[in-house]
């Protein structure tokens, strides 16, 4: 039997109708439309469903819809701030080539924005330590580095 | 287009510059639409349902309860799918390739091998339905390592084929005198190698949807670096017309090679699609993607190699088997390739070389990054390392001595162009100031005394272009629409490499229009010109110059149009920035638009232009440099830094090729320390098919990787002299791995991947 759960997707409020074994992923992706959020493994091994959940990381594949009842849902989809610009994350990975297939973008993405939100000035260490749950296949990770240094540098000369 | 043309020069606008790729605006954002993002109106999900046994007959099959179940709309077993024998490699290739597949049989050949599917209403009944298919075996012998399946009697995997569990007849090369040259040799190495299994582990799990229309034609959108050759191969075997067949792809997760092949799943897909008239959807768990999807084929090598005193080689005798697990996907390609690129690297006159591939019950290998090369090339470069060291020479030195150059034959039979691998070296030699490097102290840090530090390199080289083993053919059609802008359609599947941002550069370059005014429509195989696929590193150096031919023909034709606009000659006029000019008078110009737009009143065409290129080959080079740190301890090996050097002639896009070369690393680092798809040797079930379990290096394991692109032996068979880049960096990185390692412990691996135990007991043994 469905079951609604009502929640904020990206600022908005939504309610969804789910069964209660749905994951939240396959809420957002079949139920909500917002396919931006991939699955790349199901059992929370890859990190491409990264969202952010009341402005923590979370495996979307690992959490059950009905828990995401009254809480507040981030996705890739909703990282741009306005129509028209871009987050510095995301200007900062189409400059320094850090998406390739970018199967793994939109969970990368959103963990570096909590990155950044707990840490406006990361070191190598703290970005390396920080993407351990992400799996990249394709870029050696190398540039997705220089994507986050780089936009947290943005960010922080937004600030100053 | 042939050797003896020269290299256009001119000052390049685009081309060489890491414009902004078409592609990653969507991918940021999350817009991008990628197969298992496609979702119709009453689509079904199909299962497959997996054998547990790995060689087996089916002596029945009961699908009642599956078909009872509710939800359950179709289930496809041997007895019901039609039986066409076919090849799982769709590519046009020679006659070495042995059809040796059905969609389903009643046979199993490999533990996890599809035996049934089923179509239902959600995923999760068509997964309970799976269970409730009661299958009956009668189990047969298996073998699991190629030397058991090569023994006489072995049991025999399949009825077709050479026999003897060989894939195709062994590949054999001879060129001089391999006795003589032994003969001549001061002294003789002689040595045992294998590589393991690894997995491309694509992120994106293979996915398909299949749609019929009321014509009985087929939509079919999946994740494929080759739609033409999914749409040749479902239309034989589906016994439709090609056209009846549509297939569609847009973004794609990756794939690595791998997704090269017609995977079972597809047909089954097609025909649950059929039997149920509803859209069908099949998508791999991650668990599928390793035991259905296709790994590198371990591979077992015997090399021997004379040497003179003075270093030269003069004898190389190579015996290499390949395991192609159940099937033959691309077991041909991969010994024929793999075997034959042992002729080059380093000079040798007398050589004589033996490939064979054998079936054995375990998963299917198939095409991945490196392509056969990844393993010969290992021990060849191992084995440079060790003459070297026998000698008391430097490596680096020894290798530059004898490393391929301008005028030796390639493994294509071609001369090789340039002194690309040479250069390639020497300037790794120079940035790194090698010798000091060698010569260091090497007593260890006081502070962490279980720590040692070694420095090694590899060289590879690699062909743009699966020639001759396949005769190759690009398209492209350039279109010049009525607004001045500019439409590429390309068959080259956007694999995640950039492919299609670096065509658009060299059409926006060689039209004279800018780079932002070139749109590229690619991944239905109704609308967009026929292509081989995306693999054999050849897409910028096939397609690109494909696309340049195309340009060149519509910009003649656009600048006839200014011409008579202008009244002057078209040969008075250039084109550039989207502006087309007297070249006596500047002053004198319109744009590509007003070129475009109509004359007297009356709408004009647009201008529509095809290329085709039937390339012969080109060939890139590395040399990878290599700082490992080896914990005596733990056995832990670290990559600290990679240096790795590429000749890749001309650049298209400077960003999207050093991210081909820093991943390629990544997954070549993999496979020499840490990844190995492990096979049960008493069951043949898959002991790590999951991405925990399979440990590739991931953001905490990766070195400082500094890239250095070297022009320095352009290919006029490319687009101003373009190679191709992506298989090229996952080749060197593993003997400079290895060799690194021998540097820092004095313990020579013949094997990967190299494991901490591996370590641990070399040391032990050791005494250390």
């Amino acid at each position: 039997m469905k079951r609604i759960v009502e929640l904020t997707i990206n600022g908005e409020a939504r309610d969804m109708a789910v069964e209660a074994c749905c994951s939240l992923l396959d809420a957002l992706r079949d139920d909500v439309g917002l396919t931006g959020t991939k699955k790349g493994c199901d059992v929370g091994d890859c990190g491409a469903c990264t969202v952010l959940v009341d402005g923590e990381p979370v495996n979307a594949c690992l959490m059950l819809a009905v828990e995401a009842e009254g809480r507040s849902i981030e996705t890739v989809e909703g990282l741009q701030p306005s129509v028209d610009t871009l987050h510095p994350l995301q200007d900062a990975f189409m400059q320094h080539g850090a998406s390739q297939c970018g199967f793994c973008t939109p969970g990368i993405l959103m963990m570096a924005k909590k990155l950044l939100a707990d840490n406006p000035r990361p070191t190598d260490e703290d970005i390396r330590f920080g993407l351990s749950g992400n799996i990249c296949r394709c870029t050696g990770y190398t540039k997705i580095f220089d994507a986050i240094k780089s936009a947290a540098r943005e960010m922080e000369a937004a600030r100053s | 287009m042939n050797i003896n043309t020269p290299i256009e020069e001119r000052e390049f606008k685009i081309v060489g510059k890491s414009v902004r790729r078409d592609d990653v605006l969507e991918k940021v954002t999350g817009e991008a639409e990628y197969t298992g993002d496609v979702k119709l109106a009453g689509m079904l999900y199909g299962k497959t349902k997996r054998a547990t046994v790995a060689h087996a007959r089916i002596k029945s099959i009961d699908v009642s309860k599956a078909l009872a179940y509710p939800g359950v709309k179709a289930v496809l077993t041997h007895e019901n799918v039609p039986r066409v024998l076919h090849y799982g490699s769709p590519h046009p290739r020679s006659a070495s390739c042995t059809k040796d597949q059905y969609i389903l049989d009643d046979k199993v050949r490999f533990w996890g091998e599809g035996v049934a599917a089923v179509a239902a209403i959600s995923e999760e009944i068509a997964d309970e339905a799976l269970d409730l298919i009661e299958v009956e075996y009668e189990p047969l012998p298996a073998v699991f390592e190629p030397e058991d399946a090569a023994q006489p009697g072995a049991p025999l995997i399949h009825e077709v084929g050479p026999g003897g569990n060989l894939v195709l007849d062994p590949v054999r090369v001879n060129r001089g005198n391999v006795e003589a040259g032994f003969a001549e040799a001061d002294f003789v190495l002689e040595g045992t190698f294998s590589g393991g299994r690894p997995h491309p582990a694509y992120m994106e799990p293979n996915v398909c949807i299949a749609d019929w229309d009321g014509s009985n034609k087929l939509t079919f959108w999946t994740s494929t670096q080759s739609s033409f050759m999914v749409r040749g191969i479902l239309a034989e075997v589906l016994g439709l017309p090609l056209t009846k067949v549509r297939v569609l792809v847009d973004h794609m997760g990756g794939g690595f090679g791998a997704k090269q092949d017609c995977f079972q799943h597809e047909f089954l897909c097609a025909l649950l699609a059929k039997e149920t008239r509803r859209p069908v959807k099949m998508e791999f768990t991650r668990h599928e993607t390793f035991i259905a999807g296709r790994a590198r084929h371990p591979c077992k090598i015997w090399l021997k190699q004379g040497f003179k005193n003075d270093g030269t080689l003069v004898a190389r005798d190579m015996k290499l088997v390949y395991d192609s697990g159940a099937y033959g996907s691309h077991g041909p390609g991969v010994t024929i390739v793999g075997t034959t690129a042992a002729t080059s690297l380093y000079r040798c006159e007398n050589v004589r070389l033996e490939g064979r591939c054998v079936y054995t019950n375990t998963p299917i290998n198939g095409a991945f990054r490196g392509y056969g090369v990844v393993q010969s090339y290992y021990a060849l470069d191992i084995q440079m390392d060790e003459a070297a060291e026998r000698l008391g020479m430097d490596p680096a030195e020894l290798k530059l001595k004898n490393v391929v150059r301008e005028g030796d034959i390639a493994p294509s039979g071609h001369p090789i162009l340039g002194h690309g691998l040479e250069i390639c070296l020497q300037h790794g030699i120079d940035v790194l100031d090698w010798k000091t490097l060698r010569n260091r102290d090497r007593t260890p840090d006081p502070r962490q005394p279980h720590i040692r530090i070694g420095w090694g390199v590899g060289c590879e080289m690699h062909g743009s272009s699966a020639y001759p083993g396949i005769k190759e053919q690009g398209n492209a059609t350039v279109k010049v629409n009525e607004d001045g802008t500019v439409t590429l359609l390309t068959g080259a599947a956007g694999l995640g490499t950039g492919a299609h941002t670096a065509l658009a550069q060299i059409v926006a370059e060689e039209l004279g229009v800018r780079f932002e005014d070139v749109g590229v429509i690619h991944g239905d195989t109704d609308v967009v010109p026929w292509d081989i696929g995306a693999f054999a590193s050849h897409t910028t150096y096939l397609v690109g110059t494909a696309a340049k031919m195309a340009a060149t023909k519509v910009r003649a034709a656009v600048l006839e149009r200014a011409a008579i606009k202008l009244q002057v000659s078209s040969a008075d006029l250039d084109l550039s920035e989207g502006t087309i000019f007297l070249k006596s008078d500047a002053g004198r110009f319109m744009t590509v638009a007003e070129a475009m737009g109509p004359s007297r009143g009356i709408p004009a065409a647009n201008i529509v232009a095809n290329g085709t290129y039937e390339p012969t080959k080109s060939y890139s080079f590395a040399a990878h440099f290599t700082e490992v740190h080896v914990d005596t301890e733990t056995g832990i090996v670290e990559v600290k830094r990679v240096i790795p050097v590429h000749d890749i002639g001309r650049v298209i896009h400077p960003i999207a090729a050093q991210g081909q070369i820093e991943g390629g690393i990544q997954q070549g680092i993999g496979h020499t320390l840490t990844e190995d798809y492990v096979i049960d040797k008493k069951t043949g079930r898959s002991l790590n098919a999951g991405l925990v379990d399979y440990k590739m290096p991931l953001s905490m394991d990766m070195p400082d990787i500094e890239t250095i692109i070297l022009e320095a032996a352009p290919d006029p068979g490319g687009p101003w002299g373009a190679k191709g880049v992506g298989e090229d960096p996952i080749i060197a990185i593993g003997p400079a791995i290895a060799n690194a390692i021998h540097d820092a412990i004095g313990v020579r691996f013949h094997h990967y991947p190299i494991t901490p135990e591996d370590i641990l007991k070399a040391l032990r043994e050791k005494g250390a």
